[in-house]
């Protein structure tokens, strides 16, 4: 444990503590500009970074990972907060958090097995777009100062690391546009109009909801779409993190982590918030590995924010809107656009799809359940073509012999049946299964449906090599877990 | 190469690797063993590298990010590789030399102790330099990985100094306890100290059953035809065994090692430590 504990937290001092700074850096105009999106105080957002942070520091499965307040997770809250207020998304936080508890005990992280490639590349786009468009309302019905204050940001964020690499050229940007924005006086929205930021530290609350049956009817399905939306994106992080890094991490610890990191952001007046892509990407970029990187961003978020609070409340807009700006760049993934073409059709339509929903019902869940289910529709459909049916006369054209190969399910089950002549005028039909794999009831009702048919026809029947064929059934037999699988599965 | 009772030398690129592959060929040499050289490659995933503190991601930043880390990986294991296998050879013929029949060398990337549990099957003893590539520049007298590679391993460990002599003389540390009773068995079983004279010591406070357990650990020694010299000297531990050591020229001390927890150990310290710290002689811990 005491080993552990070491290797967690120790063997990258420097680099860890210097990471977590800049990552501290960026969390603050994303914190504000995720709470812009929800509808909430500044102050909701910056608190969540903060104890979702630190408390994932100790309680997560990835060292190395950053998680904080989220626009995936925003995006979700924006109807509670209009309709019921800050009182009910405190609650509806910890309500998440208990779910994602519950989540990580009964181990549905491996359920991320189902989420393909293209999924992921179109949840990742679907972000990276939803955090584009949070940015619109601040550059629409402006004047030109504006413009001009967000094309400057990005001209430093992205030049000045050519000039040099040891400052975060984020922070660069925010500092020369609020002291250009102060010493011009130019009048643009910042981040003191937004609303309150924090003056303290955070203290605890019970949020102030009535305990019955009706709040919980308002929170749940909010809190379980929020606790689908948080894991989802966690583990995807969590992986890109581990390809990242070439280590491994633990997925279930990660749900529970998550989910008491959640609970706390909800005590202590923060939202709701999970692993952030972009800021991990930035953390590992920075040489940050271990929890300390973790712990340091979120400590470092909180001082900054409670002793300079009175400038951050003077940043321009403008200034956090070329930030995200640049989050939602580095967050989507521009090489699938490339790929399309190249990439098998049926993945580019479930990465399409997946954006597509996503971004009309601004709901992470329903794009990924979408993109999921196509997945699942055109394997099903690939698999159904591999099956062969052929077959041989025998006995001067008395006897006809049927050789089945191949996978009858569901998908496959027409296919199969269609593929038998029962118009032949015959005496005995041999249906030889012995190579075929049986994976439903409903390859079962189509070989009944065969021979019916062909009894009907008066030709008698028989089928061989049965139960060879349907051992692939493996709920009932369940022999993908038993010793010899393999031969059963794969060795006709 | 599994399953057979093999000596494992664990080695890297310091001075001490060639006394370790010294004390492994001796140990093959009497065991006739054969003896395989693993020289582990720390990736060290725990440790960043980033001198890129702008905190800007552009298009693909992610994937520029992984491509830039993998290359960073690739040539460190690169060069760790040639290094590695020219260091190995030379241990490799060295070992040879020494009479060493059948040498084998193997080079896997991974944490030590991790690497060295995975590996432990099908070994006999492992042989292990008790400090390493940093022993220079921390100026610790125990190297900091021996503890963890001594609890996490089930197995005899040989831990060896900056010196080779052939042994002549062995001293047993007996305890009484269960770990150095089947210490006891296990040397009077093996062909490892066999024709070797043997000390046989008992140190620090007067038991009971001392008298009887020293006994029968002499009786077990003789009975496998060691000539036995049983001692038993009441004081503290660290320093009876340190003076024995020194009077009576013992080249080689067998003990238990690490009877105690992990925090136990870390709060009042371990009498294993204390005693490898003090002696300069090649010790064979026992768990």
């Amino acid at each position: 444990m005491i080993k552990s504990l070491r290797q967690d937290w120790l063997p990258n001092v420097r680099h860890d503590l210097l990471a977590g700074i800049v990552v501290a850096l960026a969390l603050i105009p994303e914190a504000i500009a995720f709470s812009i999106i929800a509808g909430v105080d500044p102050k909701v957002g910056l608190y969540a970074s903060f104890c979702i942070a630190t408390v994932i520091a100790f309680a997560g499965g990835r060292p190395g990972m950053i998680s904080a307040a989220t626009g995936a997770m925003a995006l979700l809250m924006v109807m509670l907060v209009k309709e019921h207020g800050l009182q009910y998304l405190l609650a509806a936080t910890v309500l998440t958090g208990v779910l994602q508890i519950i989540a990580g005990w009964l181990k549905l992280g491996a359920l991320m097995r189902f989420v393909s490639r293209s999924v992921i590349t179109g949840f990742v786009n679907a972000l990276a777009i939803l955090i584009f468009m949070a940015q619109l309302p601040e550059l629409t019905n402006v004047t030109w100062h504006v413009y001009a204050m967000t094309a400057a940001g990005l001209g430093i964020i992205y030049l000045f690391p050519y000039v040099t690499k040891a400052v975060p050229s984020p922070l660069v940007a925010i500092v020369v546009l609020t002291i250009l924005a102060i010493v011009l006086g130019i009048d643009v929205r910042t981040v003191g109009d937004m609303g309150q930021l924090p003056d303290s530290l955070p203290i605890f609350l019970l949020p102030d909801v009535p305990l019955n049956l009706e709040t919980l009817a308002i929170i749940f399905p909010v809190s379980a779409t929020l606790a689908v939306v948080g894991l989802l994106e966690s583990m995807m992080t969590a992986s890109i993190v581990d390809d990242l890094t070439d280590s491994n991490s633990n997925k279930n610890r990660e749900c529970v982590g998550q989910g008491v990191a959640n609970i706390a952001s909800g005590f202590l007046g923060g939202m709701a918030g999970c692993a952030m892509i972009g800021q991990s990407v930035i953390n590992v970029k920075s040489g940050g590995r271990g929890r300390l990187s973790t712990l340091a961003a979120g400590v470092f978020l909180l001082l900054m924010i409670v002793f300079i609070g009175d400038w951050v409340s003077r940043i321009p807009m403008a200034a956090l809107v070329a930030v995200m700006i640049m989050v939602s760049i580095g967050t989507f993934n521009w090489a699938s656009i490339r790929d399309l073409r190249k990439n098998p059709k049926s993945s580019s339509i479930v990465m399409l799809a997946t954006v597509a929903v996503t971004v009309s019902t601004h709901d992470l869940a329903q794009g990924v359940l979408v993109g999921v289910l196509l997945s699942g529709f055109f394997f099903a459909h690939k698999v159904g073509q591999i099956l062969r049916v052929t077959s041989r006369a025998e006995d001067e054209g008395r006897t006809r012999t049927y050789t089945v190969t191949g996978q009858v399910f569901f998908a496959s089950a027409e296919r199969f049946v269609n593929a038998f002549d029962y118009k032949e005028v015959i005496e005995k039909v041999r249906i030889d299964v012995s190579r075929a794999h049986f994976w439903d009831i409903t390859a079962v009702s189509a070989l009944d449906k065969v021979v019916i048919k062909f009894r009907r026809e008066a030709a008698e029947v028989e089928v061989i090599g049965l139960n060879e064929a349907s051992t692939t059934m493996v709920d009932k037999f369940a022999v993908h877990d038993k010793d010899g699988a393999d031969d059963i599965l794969m060795g006709h | 190469m599994k399953n057979e009772n093999k000596v494992l030398a664990c080695v890297d690129q310091s001075r001490f690797a060639d006394y370790v592959a010294d004390y492994a060929a001796w140990a093959v040499r009497r065991m006739d063993a054969p003896l395989e050289f693993l020289h582990i490659i720390d990736p060290h995933p725990e440790q960043g590298s980033g001198e890129d503190r702008s905190g800007a991601i552009g298009v693909n930043a992610q994937e520029e990010l992984l491509v830039k880390l993998s290359e960073e990986d690739e040539a460190r294991a690169r060069s760790a590789r040639e290094q590695g296998r020219i260091f190995l050879n030379r241990l490799r013929e060295r070992a040879t030399a020494a009479g060493a029949a059948l040498v084998d060398v193997r080079q896997r990337h991974g944490e030590l102790e991790e690497t060295l549990v995975e590996q432990a099957e099908g070994v006999r003893l492992l042989v292990l330099g008790r400090r390493g590539e940093s022993a220079d520049t921390t100026q610790r007298d125990l190297g900091r990985n021996v503890e963890r590679v001594v609890r996490a391993l089930n197995r005899p460990i040989l831990t060896v100094t900056d010196d080779f002599h052939e042994p002549q003389r062995v001293m047993i540390a007996f305890d009484g306890g269960i770990v150095t009773r089947r210490g006891v068995e296990m040397v009077a079983g093996s062909p490892l100290f066999r024709g070797l004279p043997i000390t046989l010591l008992m140190a620090g406070k007067e038991r009971q059953d001392a008298p009887k357990q020293l006994d029968w650990a002499k009786t077990t020694l003789e009975a496998a035809g060691f000539e036995v010299t049983a001692l038993l000297t009441p004081g503290d531990a660290e320093t009876v065994i340190a003076t024995a050591v020194r009077e009576q020229a013992i080249d080689m001390l067998i003990m238990g090692a690490f009877g105690h927890s992990p925090l136990r150990s870390l709060l009042f310290g371990s009498k294993t430590a204390d005693l490898l710290r003090s002696s300069t002689i090649p010790t064979l811990l026992l768990r």
